[in-house]
């Protein structure tokens, strides 16, 4: 039976992926608590399912590598070498080369061989240097050979007392000789029964039996041995080869005609280097461009790329679903049982089962998207190494302090914050905290803090980033945007409307570009990043005492919270996180500008309006202003005013995406199905802005 | 009917492989994700022909399982392989001292997991 496995190798590579967090984190808290061997016990648990689970998946240079980790690991948790901060150190590079052949088997990019047999060098190296110049551990059994298997028939004398506890470890030998009458004759079959004793003394669970055996068979004596494997420790065996007859080995063409002259080896290596990869031959044959198979080379490779997103579901959250279901049916068949002979005077008791479906359903829309949701831990492993190397080539002493790891969210968010949220602890670490000198000179401890910290609040989980640094430095800020042209020099802000200007686009402070930020890749990007998520982004500073940046995020993506609004026939939903205010102008208020088409003056500010109508051509119940209703909606520090019938009001909407049934619309981002079974159109507030602007451009 | 084998391994993916191989060659398979879930499910009523498990697990590991399952009268005589990576011998000793049937030693591929378990597997 051939099984292919590769149909389990997602599940390997989650599991690794979780392994090698363990290990990554272990290593970590390892340089502080060296002597830690419950730790060690599971790091070297972490790599060595690693290690068995790769050779299962034909994955020799995973098992390899891993293997030689697992080598030192053994030694430190058996006291045989200490754990220093090199070995520490090599073990950590070393975790980054398994990462870049997990990656490789993965698909994705390719792992350096030179670094990965140098890292198996200075591992060998720890084990070897500390442990004095004793021979390596046994060979690994890839490099065990086999010697070629020849048929041979021949005679086999076996003689076997086996252990007396042979039952009490569940072995049988009847078993033993099924096996052994499959490889061939067995032959003179005697069983010695001397040893058993009278009945009083008799223990039923001893094998008092022994056995004398002739085989005539054609497997080797190897395979023949192989069959008393389990049995051999304890039993007394005799296996005597006889008579053997010698068989042709099998040869290949070339050996052949080496041995009959025809051709010397030599030209038989020749002719083997003559052997050329297809594409090389279709190339000179003119079949094909050498660009055409580079790029059904790539094209092969990445075949393996596409990979299956699956999660990992507890096993209790499906029995809750299952047990949901279950009622979701008996609700069903009590409503079906009381349509079938309904009377009025039942109006009750349909009601009642109307409310528990209603239940049900909640219950398991909730169940069904607590699948998708993740303890945002996952997000937050790669921080104590990034912070630590920080450290390391900053020369500052910092120390990170994480909270909430166990807080929940969306799968889909966790991946799509990991890269914002390294933007924001590499800012702390490298522009907020102060080096040693600066901070003992401040009165602060020499040692840094970064704190990480997430919590629910309401529909939203925030992500609190905080240092205990200098703090955002507001004059520098002020001088730095007037000098981008961000802002008008002469203009009196608030501080905290100076520290939003971090966030604008060609913003940034870094006066020297350091290896760990200030790349160009500014805060902007991260606002722009969480708000693409529906989240926001908000900054709190205190100079000389540190600075806090909140992300703000809704717990999926999937559900958003939405007001409904009318436009003649027509419900459109609002995401409520854009909407600031909803007013009702004067006339004073109104204005059209050249240019810029219609505004609002709100409080000052001239807000540009945009008619949802006109937009979507349909027909309003008022098109003046100031009979309908304005709201304004504020995205990207822009806001814009859009005039609608009616607010009717506030509620949770499901997404449905336009794009896979239909195609994508500007100004809108989806769909969703209101409870009176109409279809309302949920807004795009960024797009409707744009959608405005681009009109008026336009007209002017 | 078909011959029941419990699988205790505290890797997803290996559970998978092994559960999967042998389903595919007619046996039953309960499966459990570490020795305490063996024991727990073994002293809940199952009655497996065959018992594989892995030796490094959480919670219980394997030697400890397999002596835990020989002092249980209803699994005495069940044949019991250990899945190992050790190719020393002394892993495989310790096994056997607790009471191990065989052992299938890491990594292998299923036809020869499936022809030790032939060996072992009561007729």
């Amino acid at each position: 039976m051939a099984v292919d496995l590769s149909q389990f190798q997602e599940s390997f590579f989650t599991e690794s992926a979780e392994h090698v967090e363990t290990m990554e984190t272990g290593f970590l808290e390892l340089e502080e608590r060296p002597e830690d061997l419950d730790l060690l016990n599971r790091i070297f648990r972490a790599a060595h399912s690693i290690k068995g689970n790769a050779g299962m998946f034909n994955f020799a240079e995973i098992a390899g590598l891993t293997h030689k980790m697992e080598n030192v690991l053994d030694l430190m948790r058996n006291e045989e070498i200490p754990v220093t901060p090199h070995s520490v150190d090599v073990l950590l590079r070393s975790l980054d080369g398994l990462k870049s052949l997990l990656d490789a088997a993965q698909g994705a990019g390719e792992a350096d061989q030179e670094i990965i047999q140098g890292l198996e060098k200075e591992l060998q190296a720890c084990q070897d240097g500390e442990r004095g110049s004793e021979v390596s551990a046994a060979p690994s059994s890839a490099e065990e050979t086999v010697a070629p298997q020849t048929a041979i028939w021949r005679l086999i004398k076996i003689d076997w007392i086996p252990l007396p506890e042979l039952f009490q470890r569940g072995l049988d030998p009847a078993q033993l000789f099924k096996e052994l009458h499959e490889l061939g004759m067995i032959k003179d079959l005697q069983v010695q029964v001397d040893k058993i004793p009278s009945l009083e003394a008799m223990d039923p669970e001893v094998c008092y039996l022994s056995w004398k055996l002739e085989l005539e068979t054609d497997v080797s004596v190897d395979k023949v041995e192989a069959v008393f494997d389990f049995v051999r420790d304890g039993s007394e065996l005799t296996i005597t080869d006889c008579a053997p007859k010698q068989a042709e080995p099998y040869k290949r063409v070339g050996d052949i005609l080496v041995e009959e002259g025809v051709v010397t080896p030599g030209e038989i290596s020749d002719g083997l280097a003559k052997q050329k990869p297809l594409g090389e031959i279709l190339v000179e044959e003119k079949k094909a461009t050498p660009e055409q198979v580079d790029k059904a080379l790539q094209k092969q490779k990445q075949q393996k790329k596409g990979e299956v997103a699956s999660i990992r579901v507890d096993t209790e959250k499906i029995d809750k679903l299952i047990n949901l279901v279950g009622e979701l049916v008996i609700t069903q068949s009590m409503l079906t049982d009381l349509g079938e002979k309904f009377t009025i005077d039942q109006l009750p008791v349909l009601q009642e089962r109307i409310v528990q479906l209603e239940r049900n359903t909640r219950e398991l829309q909730e169940r069904v998207m607590s699948i998708r949701m993740m303890p945002i831990g996952s997000a937050f492993h790669r921080f104590p190494r990034l912070v630590r190397d920080l450290s390391g080539k900053s020369g500052k002493q910092i120390q990170l302090v994480m909270s909430g790891e166990e807080t929940e969210l969306d799968k889909t968010l966790i991946e799509a914050i990991g890269d914002p949220l390294t933007h924001l602890v590499r800012n702390s670490a490298d522009h907020g905290l102060e080096g040693p000198e600066e901070r003992v000179a401040a009165g602060k401890p020499e040692r840094g803090t970064v704190r990480l910290h997430a919590f629910h609040d309401g529909g939203n989980i925030c992500i609190a980033v905080e240092d205990d640094g200098r703090g955002l430095n507001r004059d520098r800020i002020l001088a730095k945007a007037i000098e981008r042209g961000l802002i008008a020099d002469g203009k009196t802000m608030s501080d905290d409307e100076i520290y939003q200007l971090i966030f604008r686009a060609g913003f940034s402070t870094a006066e020297t570009i350091t290896d760990v930020s200030g790349r160009g890749v500014g805060m902007d990007v991260v606002k722009r990043n969480i708000e693409g998520l529906g989240g926001s982004v908000s900054v709190q500073s205190t100079p000389g005492k540190g600075s806090k940046l909140t992300l703000k995020l809704p717990l999926t993506l999937a559900i958003i919270d939405g007001m409904t609004v009318r436009v003649g026939e027509d419900n459109y939903i609002i995401p409520l996180l854009t909407v600031t205010e909803s007013i009702r102008p004067k006339s004073s208020d109104l204005q059209r500008i050249v240019g810029k088409g219609e505004v609002v003056n709100l409080r000052g500010e001239w807000v540009p309006l945009v008619r949802l109508y006109e937009v979507f051509n349909v027909t309003p119940e008022y098109t003046d202003p100031m009979q309908a209703l304005l709201v304004i909606v504020e995205v990207e520090n822009r806001r814009l005013a859009v005039l609608v019938d009616e607010l009717t009001g506030q509620q949770q909407v499901v997404i449905k995406t336009l794009e896979q049934n239909y195609r994508k619309v500007e100004g809108v981002s989806g769909a969703t199905i209101l409870g009176d079974g109409q279809v309302a159109l949920i807004l795009d507030v960024p797009g409707l802005a744009k959608l405005a602007r681009a009109e008026h451009t336009v007209a002017a | 009917m078909g011959k029941t084998v419990l699988v205790v391994d505290d890797s997803v993916s290996m559970r998978q492989m092994v559960s999967f191989t042998l389903t595919g060659a007619g046996y039953e398979v309960v499966e459990a994700g570490d020795g305490k879930e063996a024991v727990d499910k073994l002293n809940g009523g199952a009655k497996p022909n065959l018992v594989i498990t892995d030796l490094n697990m959480p919670n219980m590991d394997g030697i400890s399982l397999i002596k835990a399952i020989r002092g249980m009268a209803p699994h005495k005589f069940t044949p019991i392989l250990m899945l190992t990576t050790e190719s020393s011998d002394a892993k495989k000793k310790e096994g056997q001292g607790a009471g191990a049937t065989g052992w299938v030693v890491k990594p292998f591929n299923p036809e020869q997991m499936l022809a030790t378990i032939k060996k072992v597997m009561p007729g």
